[in-house]
């Protein structure tokens, strides 16, 4: 039954595309003018992952240019988890305080949209009114629709898309392996500067998974929550896994314990990889002088692991209005663009660039490109169903804990 | 005891937390489910085995070494030697001594790069386990760094109690060589002194994370290890499995220590055996240069991690086998500096406050047993009590306690655990040196007509100010290096330089971690030298002021 409702889902979703992509939301964003005359004077408060510097100071730009042009007031109140936020629109919930919630903006994906939005707990669908809502790539990139297999249905709208990149050192990788296979034997010829970050540490387990994604024959079946089958269908990983291990760095007794760690074992020596869902990841470790000059990147060529993150609003914000003309503006080219520059953020934008008119495709082929970021990936491919990552941990943790 | 306050106040503000946080651990950890779900987890088996093999081993290790370095240096005459070369490692927290260590030793590390490419021809480094290893040797090297100072104190603050002098020279009439008759005739009853230290060495090396992080086997890591990945996890059921986890975690610390005990007895027989076997040695030097050998080899391993500390937090990219990291360093550290400064107000305030706090707390109390040595002992023994059980879990009962009370995540709460682990230390050195004062100063300034306050304050405290400034100094960094009570005590609110620098190092990024550690182990050689400068200008007309 679950898996049905499931599969209703995914269908929902994508009629919602194909309703946004035919411009049949035109009705709703005639009425925008009145929502940004009621959004002038209001404060929202935009909860959002605090922990790095060049995304706080992205957003307080955002804020500057809201102030001026639309005399709302954006305030980041920085969390270390999301998580917290979502716990507090429960908890005021729970206190029944249904409108003046003190959060009017989140940014989300996931796990956490999925408890908010299975709750009833996020203002909504909005998505559509929004003008900007329009140049997203809706169709080229299905995960701006479909969050970690649950369908948005207009419930938040994509911020920017994240897609698995390998990078590696160019004096050791002169010919990048661009699928499982040729990885699989460039590591048997370099015995000892392979790894990927321990599972269930985030990074590792998204290898799994695009592993797993590139190895079964058919990857819709992942869309499905996992069952009984696991095993079988997972044989292909586990297979690739135990000939890599004994020739990955220390033979696989040892991985380094998240992303950051192996950008470390990159950065002195130890390893020729690392990996990381920003595409612009190397270049600004090299800008900041964290990573040697000499990095490329790549993509499996099979398509790469691709989620996006969102921005939505709860149901008890009481500057909905204000939220929207702030999430218009984190849409627009110019704030996109801005957010694409790797001086500024390195984040992909959500946007098609073939539906912005010349002046603001000018803004984006303009941007400055680092030496190690590789090209758009040609394929995204969506997360399976998150039953399948907490298995696939599950069971690597049960082959190679010993 | 009861007509004396402070002394009951003092051990009420160490006990009651401690007792109170295992019982509530008991209380609210027993779950069968959770229960299942520890010995469920892949290779908990192996997990604990390390964690009982490496903590064993290593006191094994650290206490022969401090025995013969002891035994040694008090028949050769270079007591006040040993004591130098200590103190600074003794000082350095466990954190950055287990960071620094791996910064060291790791293939791509300093000792590596010295050797390479002239020596060793290496131009990548060698895929090699040398941290971080399966049986542990590297965490094993680290607590054998650090206790083996730790045990040094100890025993020397033994030596007042023993007649060790009369007691060599006895063995030493009977035809057997310096150390032999050390080792037979004194090191036995220092032994019995030292019990309850021993005891917190072993109960750390099996149960701390602060060195099994960085140091530690990765697949699976030690049991605390795994225990701390539990408890700082985002999910609740996982949380369950953690409180359930101390309780093992209790368990095979209790049982080891029972063990050794049972060991301890054993090989005290076979001591036994070996003197009245009646063999004579009498040329120690052989053991005298190999035991200065290895305590100089102990000191240049802590100062070469604290070189390779500073080298990785001033380094961005850094490819072997360079032995200097490239680029610009300065800039390195203006970005680090904000964040920096700020971990360093919270942790140097905290840590100033538990010094203070603590001296106020253990003077008066000191004062009231300063002609009863039986009440000494008891005290101390009973503040000694939180370094004999796993921190972890009598912390996680106390978080229970506070988060019901509502006053977790305050700084009273913070300060209260770490007051906790800097008691001991304070009393041990303070109440000895209050006992030690002549009480007859005090008479001859009562008889020129002063008052008991006024006789106190400028007679007894001078001549406790140097104690009481080393006692400061002590345990000012004592609070420094605590991580997991500032973590469990501070709801994740606290921000120290050890519990970022644990975070980092957690998430294996040690180039952030080497910033905080740096922080780590300046700190305390700066409240140290600060406690000797101020020490020493205080009476600089002053002859014969104790040390």
């Amino acid at each position: 039954m679950c898996l049905r409702r499931h599969a209703a889902h995914l269908i929902a979703g994508c009629f919602a595309a194909v309703l946004l992509a035919a411009g049949g939301a035109a009705a709703e964003q005639d009425n925008w003018p009145a929502v940004v005359a009621e959004a002038r004077g209001q404060t929202v408060y935009f909860n959002a992952w605090g922990g790095d510097l060049t995304i706080n100071r992205y957003l307080q730009w955002a804020a500057d240019r809201l102030r001026e042009d639309h005399g709302v007031e954006l305030r980041h109140v920085k969390v270390t988890d999301i998580a917290e936020a979502v716990a507090r629109v429960r908890a005021e919930r729970a206190a029944g305080r249904d409108d003046n919630g003190s959060i009017d903006l989140l940014w989300i994906n996931g796990e956490n949209f999925a408890a908010l939005q299975s709750a009833g707990l996020l203002h909504g669908p909005w998505v559509s009114e929004v003008p900007n809502a329009s140049y997203v790539d809706w169709e080229g990139n299905p995960t701006t629709l479909i969050d970690g297999t649950i369908a948005t249905d207009g419930f938040e709208l994509p911020w920017g898309t994240a897609a698995l990149t390998l990078f590696f050192d160019k004096s050791q990788v002169s010919l990048p392996p661009t699928n499982p296979a040729t990885l699989l034997r460039w590591i048997g010829d370099h015995p000892g500067r392979f790894s990927y970050p321990q599972p269930p540490a985030f990074l590792g387990s998204a290898f799994l998974k695009q592993l797993l994604l590139l190895l079964v024959d058919d990857s819709g079946h992942l869309q499905q929550p996992a069952g009984d089958d696991f095993g079988k269908v997972t044989e292909p990983l586990w297979a690739w896994l135990n000939q890599a291990h004994p020739h990955m760095w220390r033979r696989g007794r040892l991985f380094p314990l998240s992303g950051p760690a192996q950008r470390d074992l990159l950065a002195v020596g130890e390893l020729d990889w690392m990996l990381s869902y920003n595409p612009s990841e190397a270049s600004r470790a090299i800008r900041n002088g964290d990573l040697h000059d000499g990095i490329g990147a790549m993509h499996f060529a099979g398509g790469a692991l691709a989620n996006s993150h969102f921005i939505a609003i709860p149901y008890n914000s009481s500057a909905t209005a204000g939220a929207r003309v702030v999430a218009n503006f984190l849409l627009s080219p110019e704030a996109q663009a801005r957010k694409a520059d790797e001086q500024h953020w390195g984040d992909p934008s959500v946007l098609d660039i073939d539906k912005l008119d010349t002046d603001d495709q000018q803004a984006f082929s303009a941007l400055q490109i680092g030496t190690a970021t590789p090209p758009a990936a040609k394929r995204y491919l969506p997360e399976p169903h998150p039953s399948w990552t907490t298995a696939l941990e599950q069971a690597w943790l049960e082959r190679y804990v010993r | 005891m009861l007509r004396r306050p402070a002394i009951v106040i003092l051990v009420a503000v160490s006990a009651v937390p401690t007792i109170a946080g295992l019982a509530a651990a008991l209380w609210f950890g027993l779950d069968a489910g959770a229960f299942s779900r520890v010995l469920g987890t892949p290779g908990v088996g192996l997990s604990i085995a390390s964690s009982i093999w490496s903590g064993s081993i290593a006191t094994v290790i650290s206490l022969m070494l401090a025995h013969l370095a002891v035994g040694l240096a008090v028949s050769g005459g270079w007591r006040t030697r040993l004591n130098a070369l200590t103190l600074p490692l003794l000082a350095m927290p466990h954190l950055a001594v287990g960071i620094g260590l791996a910064l060291l030793l790791a293939p791509s590390g300093v000792l590596m790069r010295l050797l390479s490419p002239w020596a060793t021809g290496f131009e990548l480094p060698p895929d090699w386990l040398t941290v971080q290893d399966p049986a542990a040797l590297s965490l094993i090297a680290g607590l054998v760094l650090k206790e083996t100072c730790f045990l040094i104190m100890a025993l020397m603050a033994a030596l007042a109690q023993v007649p060790s002098a009369r007691l060599q020279l006895q063995a030493q009439t009977l035809g057997y060589g310096p150390l032999k008759s050390w080792l037979t005739a004194v090191a036995p009853l220092l032994q019995q002194q030292i019990r309850l230290p021993l005891a917190a060495v072993l109960v750390f090396g099996i149960s701390n994370v602060e060195l099994a992080i960085p140091l530690g086997p990765g697949l699976p890591p030690t049991f605390s290890v795994l225990l701390w990945r539990w408890f700082t996890d985002a999910n609740p059921l996982i949380h369950s499995q953690a409180y359930a986890g101390t309780l093992l975690l209790l368990l095979a610390t209790a049982a080891t220590v029972v063990a050794a005990m049972t060991v301890s007895n054993l090989a005290r027989y076979v001591l036994r055996s070996s003197v009245q076997g009646g063999r004579r040695h009498s040329d120690d030097r052989f053991a005298q240069g190999v035991i200065k050998a290895t305590l100089i080899l102990l000191w240049t391993v802590g100062v070469l991690a604290i070189v390779a500390i500073v080298l990785r937090s001033v380094s961005g990219a850094w490819r072997f086998p360079a032995l200097l990291p490239a680029g610009d360093w300065l800039s390195r550290w203006n970005d680090v500096l904000p964040t920096a400064g700020n971990t360093a107000a919270i942790t140097v305030a905290l840590a100033t406050a538990t010094a203070l706090v603590g001296l106020a707390l253990v003077l008066p109390a000191a004062e009231q047993c300063r002609h009863d040595a039986r009440t000494r002992a008891t005290v101390g023994a009973w503040l000694f009590l939180p370094l004999l059980v796993p921190q972890m879990t009598f912390l996680f009962g106390v978080q229970v306690l506070l988060v019901r009370m509502n006053i977790d995540g305050t700084f009273v709460a913070v300060l209260w655990s770490h007051l906790l682990f800097a008691l001991p230390y304070l009393w041990g050195l303070l109440a000895p040196a209050r006992a030690a004062i002549d009480p007859r100063y005090r008479q001859v300034a009562a008889t020129l007509g002063a008052p008991p306050s006024r006789a106190w304050l400028t007679v007894t405290l001078p001549l406790l100010a140097r104690s009481g400034l080393l006692a400061l100094a002590l345990a000012f960094s004592v609070s420094i290096a605590l991580y997991l009570p500032t973590l469990f005590a501070g709801a994740g609110r606290f921000a120290t330089a050890a519990t970022e620098a644990a975070a980092a190092a957690g998430s294996g990024n040690l180039r952030l971690a080497s910033v905080h550690a740096l922080l780590l182990a300046v700190l305390p050689l700066i409240a140290f030298a600060g406690a000797y400068a101020s020490g020493s200008w205080l009476f600089r007309h002053r002859q014969g002021v104790p040390r």
